[in-house]
């Protein structure tokens, strides 16, 4: 990528040189000083929603006593389960000009109090989106934190709110810390939202701008694209490298703990119930409305000022998507991807952890920093990364068309999440029980068959049906790998959107977020920690 | 013939050395405690001669064959070296059955189903399992958790039996029964074992010889009288046993003996290391060394009883005039006045 942007024409064009045009083509050109500038302004506002509110959602349910605490905790997760595509096509239909609560807030109230198309909104909606991140960075770290610091507070006369601000929260400052950055990181990397949000005011972030440059010059301009996707990874790269030094310093933080004794909440008194409405209100804005708004959208003809929900109630949008094979092939290609491709993906992962499992060298700690190297880069650009590598690469190029290459994108794509899931089931496994195996006679293979394999299993069942999930709300990383044959429906939600079918878009967003739901509640009725 | 020969260990983790150049040998059929308080690197060692850690020098022989040598490089992993373990933590698999926990290092070695069954059968049988075969691990009492430990490292014969504080998660009472039974089970096997404790009553009641180590290095080697009764240095004096302790000058020596004499007493006292008159010395003697006798006499003190305890099988009592303080053991109540203490001087140790 980094030669394709220091040539004039695409690379695989006889008559490329070396050129610095395309840097200062992009580096002028105005739209891209505007996406550039949104895209800062988004990350900027959504850290600072998304932070201070995922903060807060920790201390009150791992340290206070808010009524049903432990029954609202899968709860908070969903967010990060939904595809950002589907909820921002759910805020377009609840909330846009003329979306459902629009217009009854319009028919009670006379006006709409919100303007969904603007940064402002934009930045609303990805910072609430984004309290999930904060919420499992900060909670696991309040929860290895000894409560007996907490309960010196206490006794010393600080109450609820005092601990979490003098007490609780400076002392897990560094997992704070790594969620500032990972939730500004994250922002950059922002796609479904802004690309469905962004649209109507015409609003561009560096991703969008990215998928936009092929339709804005008319011909695919490699060289361009190139240089945005490298723009992106020079702003992300340091951002991570910044994580991993963060997450060093949390961890031996984490080290402060007492002897998991039992230990009394502390009591919010009167604010437990207002605590809670906060809670719910904010669940009811990230998972409720947008997903009611698509819920409604795919089961009504038409919508718009004056129209009755009666009379236009219908069941066809679902009856048509039968009608187009693709479609059909994209929800059976997603099933297969999620299933069949997330299983592979689990196994590829658990090698990875293996081999660097209690097996310290140089080189293993090498290879543990660059599978993280893929999380810098937003899927769109790992995506385009395997679009061009299966097009120019002779020998790869018959599978470009099947599901490999999508695959093979998705799993490097979640590498870092799926080693990150298998590394934590490994660590449960006491040192003890494969030094007993080893002591006995067996060789290393045989410990990891007969012994860590089997004690992590349950591990590996959750880690498969959290990728699968992953793997199903996907969308990004597909957009450049989308033809006949890989037809996924995050993917065919965002190419579908270029056309305005509304219809087909709620119908395909309604079938995605039934098979993430049922995923998660198998996952949930199975125990499998979502904040692994 | 010795089983396992140690020559020279040392290891060092970080900055700090856990193991400054052990040596020790142990002979088939005998059992060596490694006894010392917690971070003394007893552990380490064990895992040395597992294979589990590595030592930075030193070499180790089992059965006449080289199995570490640091010189050369040399290192069988622990996998081929055909030891037994048994874990502080036992380290059963959970995932399997107490027969299955058992079985697998027959399996390991190819043994036939038939001759693997019986074996298994054997050592169950032996360690009262017989009836717990089928049953998964969290099922068992920590007791049962223990043997069916002890089973899995047994059940191959391997020539050297290592034990880490394989009694330290049993409660008190189980633990003292699980003693002797140990010690039992371990000779009517024939096997050799490398037992490593905290706890010296463990290691007195079921050693043939004792290893104490202190900071990494070897401080006494001897039967278990030997440590207890004529200690070499005066860190395994103080380790061992109940002690009293007194500190005084040094005002007479003749022969081996040397009077120690501190503020209104002075007591005759074995010399454990040179010491020259007038020198500063503390002297070390066991409580139940120290009796309660009528009347004065060599090496008797005038003392006033302070507090007594009954503690079941005996009464401490503890005794003081002017800044000494001894404890004592005895039989019965004593009146709270003053009493005439026996100091026997070959039992009252000068360093």
């Amino acid at each position: 990528m980094v030669y394709q942007s220091l040539l004039s024409a695409p690379f695989f064009d006889p008559t490329a040189s070396y050129s610095t045009e395309a840097f200062r083509y992009i580096l002028s050109n105005p739209d891209f000083h505007r996406a550039f500038g949104t895209s800062f302004l988004i990350s900027l506002g959504m850290t600072s929603i998304a932070v201070p509110l995922g903060s807060l959602l920790g201390f009150l349910v791992v340290r206070t006593d808010l009524p049903g605490r432990r029954w609202l905790e899968p709860w908070l997760l969903v967010p990060v389960f939904l595809s950002p595509i589907v909820v921002a096509f759910g805020y377009v239909v609840a909330a846009g000009p003329v979306g459902f609560f629009s217009l009854w807030s319009r028919s009670l109230l006379g006006v709409v109090p919100w303007n969904l198309y603007s940064v402002g909104g934009l930045i609303l909606i990805a910072g609430m989106t984004h309290v999930p991140h904060v919420f499992l960075y900060v909670s696991s770290a309040l929860r290895s934190l000894d409560p007996a610091v907490e309960e010196a507070a206490r006794v010393t006369g600080a109450g609820p709110w005092r601990i979490a601000f003098t007490v609780s929260l400076p002392l897990v400052w560094p997992s704070i810390l790594f969620s500032i950055s990972l939730v500004f990181l994250l922002g950059f990397e922002l796609f479904g939202l802004p690309l469905v949000l962004g649209d109507p005011a015409g609003l561009l972030v560096l991703t969008t701008y990215l998928y936009k440059l092929t339709n804005l010059l008319g011909v695919p301009s490699y060289q361009l694209m190139a240089v945005v996707a490298l723009s992106i990874v020079v702003i992300t790269f340091p951002l991570v490298y910044l994580q991993q030094r963060l997450l060093g310093t949390a961890a031996r933080y984490a080290v402060i703990r007492g002897k998991g004794q039992a230990f009394r909440p502390l009591p919010l008194g009167e604010l437990r119930w207002p605590m809670l409405a906060l809670v719910l209100l904010w669940l009811l804005g990230v998972v409720v409305l947008p997903l009611a708004g698509v819920a409604l959208r795919s089961v009504v003809r038409y919508w718009g000022e004056g129209v009755s929900l009666t009379e236009v109630l219908t069941l066809d949008h679902f009856r048509r998507l039968v009608g187009y094979p693709n479609l059909v092939r994209g929800i059976i290609n997603t099933l297969l991807i999620g299933g069949l491709g997330g299983a592979l993906a689990v196994a590829a992962y658990a090698a990875i952890a293996l081999s660097s499992h209690r097996w310290q060298s140089p080189v293993v700690s090498l290879t543990d920093y660059l599978v993280l190297v893929p999380r810098a880069l937003p899927g769109l650009v790992v995506g385009l990364a395997f679009f061009w590598v299966f097009l120019f690469f002779k020998p790869l190029s018959p599978l470009r068309s099947t599901l490999v290459s999508l695959w093979l994108a998705y799993t490097v794509v979640w590498l870092a999440y799926g080693i990150k899931l298998i590394s934590a089931a490994l660590l449960q496994v006491a040192p003890e029980l494969e030094e007993a195996a080893r002591v006995t006679g067996a060789s290393q293979g045989l410990i990891y068959r007969d012994v860590t394999l089997p004690l992590i299993r349950f591990g590996l069942l959750g880690s498969w049906l959290l990728i699968f999930m992953m793997f199903v709300r996907e969308y990004s990383t597909g957009v450049y790998l989308l033809g006949p044959g890989t037809e996924v429906i995050g993917s065919l939600i965002v190419s579908l959107w270029g056309t305005g079918a509304l219809d087909l878009i709620a119908a395909l967003s309604v079938v995605e977020v039934a098979i993430v739901g049922l995923a998660l509640f198998f996952a949930l009725r199975l125990g499998v920690r979502l904040d692994a | 013939m010795p089983e396992l020969v140690v020559e020279n260990i040392q290891k060092r983790l970080g900055q700090t050395a856990v193991l400054r150049g052990v040596s020790f040998h142990l002979n088939q059929g005998e059992i060596l405690a490694l006894l010392g308080p917690s971070g003394s690197g007893k552990t380490t060692l064990l895992r040395s001669v597992a294979g589990l850690e590595r030592p930075d020098a030193g070499r180790i022989e089992l059965g006449g064959k080289v199995i570490f040598d640091a010189a050369s490089q040399f290192e069988v992993p622990a996998e081929r070296r055909g030891l037994g373990l048994v874990f502080q933590s036992y380290a059963i698999w959970p995932h399997r059955t107490v027969y299955e926990n058992v079985a697998y290092g027959l399996r390991l070695r190819q043994v036939e189903e038939k001759e693997m069954r019986r074996r298994v059968g054997e050592v169950l049988e032996q360690l009262g399992l017989k009836e717990m075969a089928s049953r998964y691990p969290h099922q068992l009492s920590g007791g049962q958790q223990q043997r069916v430990a002890l089973a899995r490292a047994l059940v191959y014969s391997p020539p050297v039996l290592l034990l880490d504080e394989p009694l330290s998660n049993l409660d008190a009472k189980l633990r003292e029964e699980a003693r002797a039974w140990l010690r039992e089970l371990i000779k009517q096997t024939k096997s050799s074992a490398l037992y490593v404790t905290h706890d010296q009553i463990e290691a007195l009641a079921i050693a043939d010889r004792i290893l104490l180590l202190e900071d990494g290095q070897i401080q006494q080697e001897g039967t278990p009288e030997q440590i207890y009764a004529q200690p070499a240095n005066r860190f395994v004096a103080e380790f061992m046993g109940s002690n009293n302790r007194l500190e005084g000058k040094l005002t007479e020596i003749q022969g081996g003996q040397g009077r120690l004499e501190g503020n209104g007493w002075s007591l005759w006292g074995q010399l454990r290391v040179p010491k020259k008159q007038a020198d500063d010395a503390t002297a070390l003697i066991h409580v139940e060394q120290v009796r309660v006798v009528e009347g004065p006499g060599r090496n008797h003190l005038r003392m006033q009883l302070r507090s007594a305890f009954y503690l079941g099988e005996r009464w401490e009592y503890l005794f003081a005039a002017g800044d000494l303080k001894l404890r004592a053991w005895g039989q019965e109540p004593l009146p709270q006045r003053d009493s005439w203490l026996f100091v026997p001087a070959e039992r009252l140790w000068i360093f």
